[in-house]
C-alpha cells in the first residue's frame, strides 16, 4: 500500500499510473468544437482526433492516467483494489500539468483523461483532481480537451467544479445491475453512481438551454430523419414552444449542481461559469463478462441511459481477469472480445441506425448472435420485407440494409434524384456489396440470382463474417493445424 | 488533339482550365485534354501546350465556379487538386457538367467524373486528417517545434492551419520531406511557405535526433497503455498504417514496430 521508495522518478510514476489507467475504455476527444486563442494553448475538434494506436489496436487520443492508484476501496474486478499488492504512486498536480502541456505541444495527445483511485475519501480525491484541472486551465492556459472521471460519493460542489473545468465528465457504472454491484463492488452503491449521473445530466441540460441550445445533446444528423430512433418521440424531445418553461423545470428541480457553494472553499473561481458545463456531455462504462447479465439487459440499460440521462456514449469493456476471487470468472478465461464487439455494433445501431434494443433482442433471445453481426441477424429475421428497391426505398429502410451505413445511405438518396443507380456506382458510394446484395434490388434486379431463403443467406453471411470474427477473437498467434482440434474430425 | 499541361499548383491548374476552355469553344471539348506536368510519355500525334500561371485568368475560373456552381464545389475542387493523382482533366470534365447543371452537380454521384472528384476529395481530406493525428513535433529547447512529414498528397498547408489555430503562440514549422518545402508559423503572426535548399534540409533533418526527455516519457506511456491480453497488431496497422510511422516517436524504437 505504501510507496517503498519516496522518490519515484516521473518516468516510473508515468509507467505505474498509465498502466493502472489502461483498463478505462473511453479515450475519445470528440463532441466539442472550440477555436484556439492567442496566448492560450489548444483547441478542440468535434470529430475527435486519435494520435496513436496502442499494441491492442485501441486509440490513444488523451493522456490517460490516474492521479493516484492508491485506493481505499476493494472492488473485486479492479487491479488497484486495496487488497492487491501492486506498486503505488501519486502524481502531483504540477507533474500532470507539465506532462499534458509538453505532450500536447508535440502533438502526442489531444488532451487529458484524468481518473483516480480513492485517496483518503472520495471528496478529498475529487478536490485534488479539480485542483489539478484548475491549475491546468488557469495557470498553464490549457484550452484543449479534458475528460474527467468522477469519484462516486464526492461532494456536489466538486462535481460542479469538475464539469465547468472539463469537456466531458463520466461516472463509471461498471456493473449494470444493483445485485452484481453489491457483490463485486461492496464499497459502492447503485445510488452513489446514479445520483451524480442524474445531477450532471440535468445540469448539462440547464446549461445548454442557458446558452440557447436545445436541452438534448446533439446526435448524429441522420437521426432527425428517423422517427423510430431512441432519441425521437414524446419522452425525450423538448417541445420548442415550451422550451423555456421546461428549462425552468429542469433548473428548479433541485437536482442541478451549483458552483456557488464551491466558491467558499477558496480554490474555485466564479470565472469558470463563463465556460459551458461539460460541453461534450457525459459518458459511462460497463464491464462485460464479469457478472452474469445477458446482452438484452445490457442493451436495455444502454438505451435507458441514452434516453433518461442523455449520455453521449456508453462504453463496454470486456472483462480481463486480473484478480483471483471466488466471485469472479477464473483467471484463464479469455476476455470476451467478440461479445464486446457485437455489443458495440448493437450500440451503433441504437445511436445511428434508428434501431431499438427491443428490436434486436428479446426475453426469448437474450444474447446477440456471435456468428453474424446484429444488423444481419435482424435482417435475416425479417426476410419478408427484403429485398428492397434502392431507387425508391425511404431513408430509414435503406439504413436497415446490412452493408449500408449513414454515409452511403445519404449518398444513395442524393444520387438517385439525378440518375439510375447501378451496383457499380453503389460500390463506389461505399456500400459493402458482399453483405448488401442479398437484401437489395437496383432497377428491379438483384445483383445475382439469389434465393430469398433464410438458411441459404445465413450460411453465406456466416462465411463472409467468419474471417472478421476470427480476427477479433484470435490475435496473431500461429499454431500447427490439427485435423482433430480445428476441424472436429474424430 | 491539343493537350494543355501545367505545373502542379492550384493557380496553374485554373489557368490551364481557362486556356483549354477558351480553345474548346472553337474546336469542342472532346478535342482538348489537360495534363499535369511532368508528362512522362509524349504521344506522337498530339500537340502539347505548356501553360504559365496567370492570376487574372485563374480568378475568373474560380469566380465562375463559385457563381455558377457553388462554393462547396469550389472547395471540393481545391481539395481534389491537392491529390497526388493527376485529377486535372477530371476537374475539367466536372466543370463541363457543372456549368450546365448548377449546384446540384455535386450530388450526381452516378456520373463517373463527379464520383472521381468526390473520391479524390475524400482521399485528400483523409490525408489531412492523418496529418492532424500523426504529425509529431520535435521540440528544440522548448522554443521551436519542428515536424517532418511525408504525406502522399500535398496537405501540409491545410494541416498547418489546424496547428496555427491550436498553438497560435508558438513557433513551429512543418516540413514536407518529399516536396522539399516547409510551412513556417512564427509566434503570434501569419504563416508562410518557403522552399528548402539541400543544405537547409540537411540541417533540419538533425532535429529528429535532438535529445528530449518527453520523447522518452511518451514511449513509456505508449508501452504501458496497451493491454497485453487484447494484443491486436493487425487492428493497430489498420488504424496507423506503416507508411505513416516513419516519423512517429513511439515507433522509432524497433521493438514497438
Amino acid at each position: 500500500m505504501f510507496e517503498l521508495k519516496a522518490g519515484l522518478t516521473l518516468n516510473e510514476k508515468l509507467n505505474i499510473l498509465a498502466d493502472a489507467a489502461k483498463y478505462d475504455v473511453a479515450c475519445t476527444s470528440s463532441g466539442v468544437d472550440r477555436k484556439g486563442e492567442k496566448g492560450k494553448l489548444g483547441n478542440s475538434k468535434a470529430c475527435g482526433i486519435c494520435h496513436s494506436f496502442a499494441s491492442d489496436g485501441r486509440c490513444i487520443s488523451l493522456l490517460k492516467i490516474l492521479m493516484t492508484n492508491h485506493c481505499i476501496y476493494d472492488c473485486k474486478y479492479c487491479i488497484n483494489r486495496v487488497s492487491n499488492d501492486v506498486p503505488r504512486a501519486t502524481f502531483t498536480p504540477e507533474e500532470i500539468c507539465e506532462l499534458t502541456i509538453e505532450f500536447y505541444k508535440r502533438n502526442y495527445i489531444e488532451g487529458l483523461f484524468l481518473s483516480s483511485g480513492v485517496l483518503k475519501n472520495p471528496t478529498y480525491t475529487m478536490e485534488k483532481m479539480c485542483e489539478t484541472l484548475a491549475l491546468l486551465r488557469n495557470k498553464y492556459k490549457f484550452n484543449g480537451y479534458i475528460h474527467i472521471k468522477t469519484i462516486p460519493g464526492a461532494a456536489d460542489e466538486l462535481l460542479a467544479a469538475a464539469g465547468y473545468l472539463a469537456d466531458r465528465i463520466s461516472v463509471n457504472l461498471e456493473l449494470p445491475t444493483e445485485d452484481s454491484l453489491k457483490k463485486l463492488a461492496p464499497n459502492k452503491s447503485f445510488n452513489s453512481i446514479i445520483n451524480p449521473m442524474a445531477k450532471i445530466s440535468s445540469t448539462i441540460a440547464g446549461n445548454r438551454v442557458l446558452l440557447g441550445k436545445d436541452a438534448r445533446m446533439e446526435r448524429s444528423s441522420g437521426n432527425k430523419y428517423l422517427s423510430h430512433s431512441i432519441f425521437a418521440g414524446e419522452n425525450v424531445r423538448l417541445d420548442k414552444s415550451t422550451e423555456s418553461s421546461k428549462a425552468d423545470a429542469v433548473t428548479s428541480s433541485g437536482q442541478v449542481l451549483d458552483l456557488s457553494a464551491a466558491k467558499e472553499t477558496g480554490i474555485f473561481s466564479d470565472s469558470w461559469k463563463k465556460r459551458s458545463f461539460a460541453p461534450a456531455g457525459q459518458s459511462t462504462q460497463i464491464i462485460i463478462g464479469a457478472s452474469g447479465e445477458s446482452d438484452y439487459t445490457l442493451l436495455r440499460t444502454t438505451q435507458k441511459l441514452y434516453q433518461t440521462f442523455d449520455l453521449k456514449r456508453v462504453f463496454f469493456s470486456a472483462y480481463i481477469p486480473i484478480n483471483e476471487d471466488a466471485l469472479l470468472p477464473s483467471l484463464d478465461m479469455a476476455p470476451p472480445l467478440l461479445r464486446e464487439h457485437r455489443l458495440y455494433q448493437a450500440d451503433w445501431l441504437l445511436r445511428f441506425y434508428g434501431f431499438q434494443a427491443d428490436e434486436l433482442l428479446s426475453e426469448d433471445k437474450p444474447d446477440l448472435n456471435v456468428q453474424i453481426d446484429p444488423k444481419c441477424d435482424w435482417a435475416l429475421r425479417h426476410l419478408d420485407i427484403f429485398p428492397i428497391e434502392l431507387q425508391t426505398a425511404p431513408y430509414y429502410m435503406i439504413l436497415r440494409v446490412p452493408g449500408i451505413g449513414p454515409k452511403s445511405a445519404k449518398r444513395i438518396i442524393q444520387a438517385r434524384r439525378y440518375g439510375l443507380l447501378d451496383f457499380n456506382s453503389l460500390k463506389k458510394m461505399g456500400v459493402v456489396l458482399k453483405r448488401a446484395h442479398y437484401f437489395i434490388t437496383c432497377g428491379g434486379k438483384m445483383m445475382f440470382n439469389t434465393p430469398i431463403e433464410e438458411k441459404y443467406i445465413t450460411r453465406q453471411l456466416i462465411s463472409v463474417n467468419s474471417k472478421e470474427n476470427w480476427q477479433v477473437t484470435h490475435t496473431e498467434k500461429y499454431s500447427q493445424m490439427s485435423l482433430f482440434d480445428d476441424f472436429g474430425v474424430s | 488533339m491539343k493537350i494543355f499541361t501545367c505545373k502542379n499548383r492550384f493557380e496553374d491548374m485554373m489557368t490551364c482550365i481557362f486556356n483549354a476552355w477558351d480553345l474548346a469553344l472553337k474546336c469542342g471539348h472532346g478535342n482538348v485534354k489537360l495534363m499535369r506536368e511532368p508528362v512522362l510519355q509524349y504521344t506522337f500525334m498530339d500537340e502539347y501546350i505548356h501553360v504559365e500561371p496567370d492570376k487574372e485568368k485563374a480568378d475568373r475560373v474560380i469566380n465562375s465556379i463559385i457563381k455558377k456552381i457553388s462554393y462547396e464545389a469550389y472547395v471540393n475542387i481545391y481539395y481534389a487538386s491537392l491529390s497526388d493523382e493527376d485529377i486535372l482533366d477530371d476537374i475539367y470534365r466536372f466543370l463541363n457538367i457543372g456549368f450546365r447543371m448548377g449546384p446540384k452537380v455535386i450530388n450526381m454521384l452516378t456520373n463517373p467524373f463527379v464520383m472521381r472528384l468526390m473520391e479524390q476529395k475524400r482521399k485528400v481530406v483523409n490525408e489531412i486528417h492523418y496529418s492532424r493525428e500523426f504529425i509529431r513535433f520535435n521540440s528544440i529547447d522548448n522554443k521551436v517545434y519542428v515536424c517532418h512529414w511525408e504525406p502522399k498528397c500535398d496537405v501540409i498547408y491545410m494541416a498547418a492551419r489546424h496547428f496555427a489555430d491550436r498553438m497560435p503562440s508558438e513557433h513551429f514549422m512543418i516540413i514536407d520531406e518529399n516536396r522539399r518545402y516547409a510551412v513556417i508559423h512564427p509566434k503570434d503572426s501569419e504563416m508562410y511557405m518557403t522552399d528548402l535548399s539541400d543544405e537547409e534540409m540537411d540541417i533540419l533533418s538533425r532535429t529528429e535526433q535532438y535529445a528530449d526527455e518527453y520523447r522518452d516519457l511518451w514511449s513509456v506511456f505508449f508501452n504501458s497503455i496497451g493491454i497485453k491480453e487484447r494484443e491486436n497488431r493487425k487492428c493497430q496497422r489498420n488504424f496507423f498504417p506503416l507508411r505513416l510511422r516513419k516519423h512517429a516517436v513511439e515507433f522509432m524504437d524497433e521493438k514497438n514496430a
